[in-house]
């Protein structure tokens, strides 16, 4: 352990505070432990928390972790902050956007005891979670029931589906099923204020909780995409869908890993995809030509889901680091791409026939199918996906870092050609932090095709090396850089798809006019008191003005160089 | 050191913190450690896999958390006086593998590792063991054992079965027997039973007897690396010196240390031969037609696997085939199996340390056997065979309790149902 370092030690809540918190949750739900709250302090893919962590700066550490039950004790706990001025961050894994924002004590509100799965209702297809729900949890209860919620995202059990309302919530199989935002019924909110709110038919006593809207203005619209800054999401009811595979995911033949032999690929390849499931692979020559495939077969109405994945197969289906970098030298997976994941969710017969389509697309735009006959290696590689592409378990192996940076611009599916060109560009600017950079570059950005093809989401990453602080700023800029880019080419809502937060907000006015100020008074309407995670999806005049002037000359100078001007 | 910078190869039991520097700060915080493998899961309810953190709920008992508090520790901070209680944290963990299993599977990081090593870090620094520990490090230096037994005590198991003493008779399998069976005279049938199967079998089987010396596995487990280490040299000299190609051993602990712990400990020689778990002989003896089962037991049983035996040494499917040679045994199969068993609550000093927290855990062990309509648990492991054999008497739960070579030998003689 190195001595004499600096200690980086947490603000304590005041002890009244303390003692209010304590009398909801009970003293075994209540921490303050300088180890606890080093646990929920450095996050998942948010460069900034690790930058600090190098800087040894306090502020990333919360005071105290609360764990309530229920909404009755989270909205005891929110009247608590708003009477204390305490701010607070609900917290379920800590992937991104959970730190304290300000320099006040902060308080974490952790759901893990809230991960009951309240009802499934196999009639009318939905299902009602607490707010620690995760993907695999509700996949598997759903699945015994011939039901599944739509999709899964590349994290199943990173991410819980309440979080996901915070942002847009993206899967594998978004071509049929959306987005997340578009499969929710109805949530039950502890608002900023504490006031509780239900959207939804559920919030009429008798109706049920079918519909999405209603009664009055979409309040659901105000909370969708909002980081946990208009509310807490405590109940959530997502919609299910017929389910056409088996009970559960079959055993891969392979076997099971141990701690003396777990690198081995058997372990990771089962052969087929699920029953009623097909995944089809198509390589082509150029990104123009990919584009084409894929735009032709989203609106051709065949699949569930249609993706394009470069790098990150690189990633995902390579059992080692040294696989990983050895795979990208060697461009072994097709640089320009699609899979699509066909399902017989209406007769057996389908996906003979969708196959046929997609073909034929196939042929008259160009293309190849990875066979037995071609690459049958490199599709023997890609196994991972048959069970990936439904409930995503390699999905979190990010180059086996952390990604500290993301681009990920929505828009018609060209727009992946603007995203690659600009990442290049950025990359033959500020320098690679590591070959796997290249992804997005030299090959396809990893493309989701989106509710039918009307618009896709483009993804493209840089991973630091955590221990090198100098890197991780490296891929904040690339951040910072990307943001400018999507606004400045209109390629969908600011840096992390769906979701506005701060700076980026004010920085890029572009990307809304006003919306900011539009945003100032939802918070002042929504949270007075000013406590649901301050700052993080909008600045008041005042934050604005705290805000560390070395970040606004890193964006200005950013949006220089796209040819903006400067923001005051 | 960096991620990509080449690291020095280095032994396990080697490594300081420093070692594990850039797999500590680039936990990913996927939630592998705490959650049964997304392929696998087959409900909510059986969804999480880490006993601690299902217990307690809060990320210091999941490997993620270990491994963002070894990381403040290692750059200083915080250190011990500002968090009294982090070697609780640490050592309420029953260092089963199922974090580091799917970490290594997803993120080639080592938040078990990483545990252990903290714990030796404490130990050196003298906050570590838990008070509880002590008494049992204090008990392997005095007695070569960790339960406070005399040392002529240890083959009092043996005493109506004609057994080899390797000091007196060369034999070419030595069995090693382990603390816990040895002393535990309600596990004492075990042994007997191990001893006896090999030897019908024709087997040329051997003891130590009251030479054997602890595999030092409780202590290795704990932090005490010292201790572990003078164990090792002396277990290691005493079976070379035996001449024994074959070493077969009961106790997963046992078992796990000495193919695999030994291996790990800088300068010292080799253990030259080859150690089995008896599961893995028996089904060996099977498959030879030395061993074979000509009476029924009629049993719905389920196979728990044991941590030690399984996950971290890969012996899943040796024991099912033992099961499935046995006729009117029907296997049932719970939901976290092999490389995601739950663990049963007895390991890693858990329950010398929190009786509470490893009785709950094997709770719920049953339970999930329950589940299976099974009428009786069947494993391969003393602590296994303690921890949820108490908490089948603490609850007056009616679900049965074997060990594997119980059920082989009502098959070899009687049958029985």
């Amino acid at each position: 352990m190195k001595k004499n370092a600096q200690k980086v030690i947490q603000k304590k809540l005041p002890r009244e505070v303390y003692s209010a918190l304590k009398n909801v949750v009970g003293e075994q739900w209540i921490h303050e432990s300088r180890a606890v709250v080093e646990t929920y302090s450095k996050l998942s893919i948010e460069g900034g928390s690790f930058v600090k962590k190098h800087e040894k700066d306090p502020h990333v550490l919360p005071a105290c972790v609360v764990l309530p039950e229920s909404t009755d004790d989270v909205q005891a706990i929110v009247k608590i902050c708003n009477r204390y001025s305490v701010p607070f961050i609900p917290f379920t894994n800590g992937q991104v956007f959970c730190n304290p924002t300000t320099t006040d004590p902060t308080l974490i509100i952790h759901f893990s005891r809230m991960n009951r799965i309240i009802r499934i209702d196999t009639q009318n297809m939905s299902a009602t979670l607490e707010p620690y729900v995760d993907y695999a949890q509700l996949q598997a209860e759903a699945m015994k029931r011939g039901l599944w919620n739509g999709g899964t995202p590349l994290a199943t059990t990173v991410c819980k589906m309440a979080s996901q309302f915070a942002f847009a919530g993206l899967w594998q199989t978004d071509l049929k099923y959306g987005l997340l935002n578009r499969n929710i019924v109805s949530v039950k909110m502890v608002l900023p204020d504490g006031e509780i709110l239900t959207t939804g038919s559920r919030c009429m006593p008798r109706a049920g909780d079918f519909w999405e809207y209603g009664p009055g203005p979409d309040l659901m619209g105000l909370q969708r995409s909002g980081l946990g800054t208009n509310g807490i999401v405590t109940e959530i009811t997502v919609k299910l869908h017929a389910w056409v595979g088996d009970e559960a995911l079959p055993e891969v033949p392979g076997g099971r890993p141990s701690l003396t032999h777990v690198h081995d690929a058997k372990y990771d390849s089962p052969p087929e995809p699920l029953k009623n499931h097909k995944l089809l692979w198509v390589e082509f020559e150029d990104l123009d030509t990919q584009l084409k495939a894929m735009r032709e077969i989203a609106h051709s109405g065949v699949g569930i889901g249609l993706n394009a994945t470069g790098v990150y197969s690189a990633f995902y289906c390579s059992q080692t680091q040294e696989m990983t970098i050895q795979r990208c030298k060697e461009h072994f997976f097709p640089d320009w791409n699609c899979y699509v994941i066909l399902a017989n969710t209406t007769s057996d017969r389908q996906i003979p026939y969708e196959e046929t389509v997609v073909r034929q697309i196939i042929d008259e735009v160009g293309g190849i199918f990875l066979s037995e006959d071609y690459k049958p290696e490199v599709l023997k590689a890609l196994q991972p996906w048959n069970y990936d592409c439904i409930r995503h378990s390699h999905g979190y192996r990010m180059n086996r870092k952390f990604y500290a940076n993301a681009w990920l611009p929505v828009g018609p599916l060209e727009e992946a050609k603007t995203t690659s060109r600009e990442w290049k560009k950025a990359l033959d600017m500020f320098g690679e932090i590591d070959i796997t950079d290249r992804g997005g570059a030299d090959d396809t950005p990893f493309v989701y095709a989106l509710q039918r093809g009307h618009f896709c989401l483009f993804e493209t990453d840089n991973y630091p090396d955590p221990v090198l602080p100098e890197e991780i700023k490296k891929a904040q800029g690339y951040g910072i850089y990307g943001a400018a880019v999507v606004t400045k080419y209109d390629l969908g809502p600011q840096l992390m798809a769906f979701v506005n937060v701060e700076p980026f907000t004010t920085m890029f006015p572009e990307a809304g006019p006003n919306a900011h100020l539009f945003m100032r008074k939802l918070r002042k309407v929504f949270d007075p008191n000013s406590v649901a995670a301050p700052g993080r999806q909008v600045f008041t005049e005042e934050e604005w003005q705290q805000f560390p002037d070395e970040i606004k000359t890193a964006v200005n100078k950013m949006r220089e160089l796209n040819d903006m001007p400067a923001v005051r | 050191m960096t991620y990509y910078e080449p690291k020095p190869h280095k032994k396990f039991f080697e490594k300081t913190l420093e070692d594990y520097r850039d797999s500590i700060w680039g936990c990913a915080r996927c939630n592998w450690c705490q959650n049964h493998w997304g392929w696998n899961v087959k409900s909510a309810e059986y969804s999480e896999i880490c006993p601690a953190f299902h217990e307690f709920r809060i990320f210091p008992y999941a490997g993620m958390g270990k491994m963002h508090i070894a990381r403040a520790l290692l750059e200083g901070d915080f250190d011990y006086e500002d968090a009294p209680e982090v070697a609780k944290f640490l050592y309420t963990c029953t260092t089963c593998g199922a974090c580091e299993l799917n970490c290594q599977r997803l993120q080639d990081k080592e938040p078990l590792q990483v545990n252990e090593t903290l714990r030796a870090q404490f130990v050196k620094d003298g906050i570590g063991p838990m008070p509880e520990h002590k008494g049992l490090i204090k008990s392997v230096k005095n007695y070569d054992n960790p339960w406070m037994q005399p040392r002529t005590q240890r083959d009092r198991w043996a005493r109506k079965i004609a057994i080899k003493d390797i000091d007196k008779e060369p034999a070419e399998t030595l069995f090693f027997v382990g603390c816990t069976v040895a002393f535990d005279n309600t596990q004492w049938h075990v042994a007997q039973n191990t001893a006896s199967i090999l030897m019908r079998a024709g087997v040329d089987l051997g003891m130590l007897g009251k030479k054997e010396v602890c595999c030092g596995s409780p202590v290795a487990r704990i932090g005490d690396r010292e201790t572990f280490f003078d164990l090792a040299r002396r277990n290691i000299d005493m079976l070379n010196k035996t001449g024994v190609k074959e070493i077969v051993t009961f106790c997963p602990g046992c078992f796990k240390a000495l193919s695999h712990d030994y291996a790990e400990i800088p300068d010292v020689p080799k253990l030259e031969a080859t150690v089995y778990h008896s599961a893995q002989y028996f089904d060996r003896l099977i498959t030879q037609g030395k061993l074979s089962f000509p009476c029924p037991v009629n049993k719905r049983v389920t196979w728990h696997d044991p941590c030690h035996m399984g996950r971290h040494c890969g012996v899943y499917d040796e024991p099912r085939r033992v099961l499935d040679a046995i006729p009117g045994i029907d296997l049932v199969e719970m939901e976290r199996i092999k490389d995601q068993a739950w663990c049963c609550g007895g390991g890693g000093g858990v329950r010398t340390a929190f009786m509470d927290f490893a009785q709950k855990t094997a709770v719920k062990r049953i339970e999930e056997a329950k589940k299976t309509g099974a009428e009786a648990i069947v494993t391969s492991c003393p602590f296994c065979e303690q921890n949820i054999g108490d908490a089948l008497n603490a609850t007056g739960d009616e679900m049965g309790l074997f060990d594997l070579t119980d059920l082989m030998v009502k098959a070899m003689d009687k049958g029985e149902g």
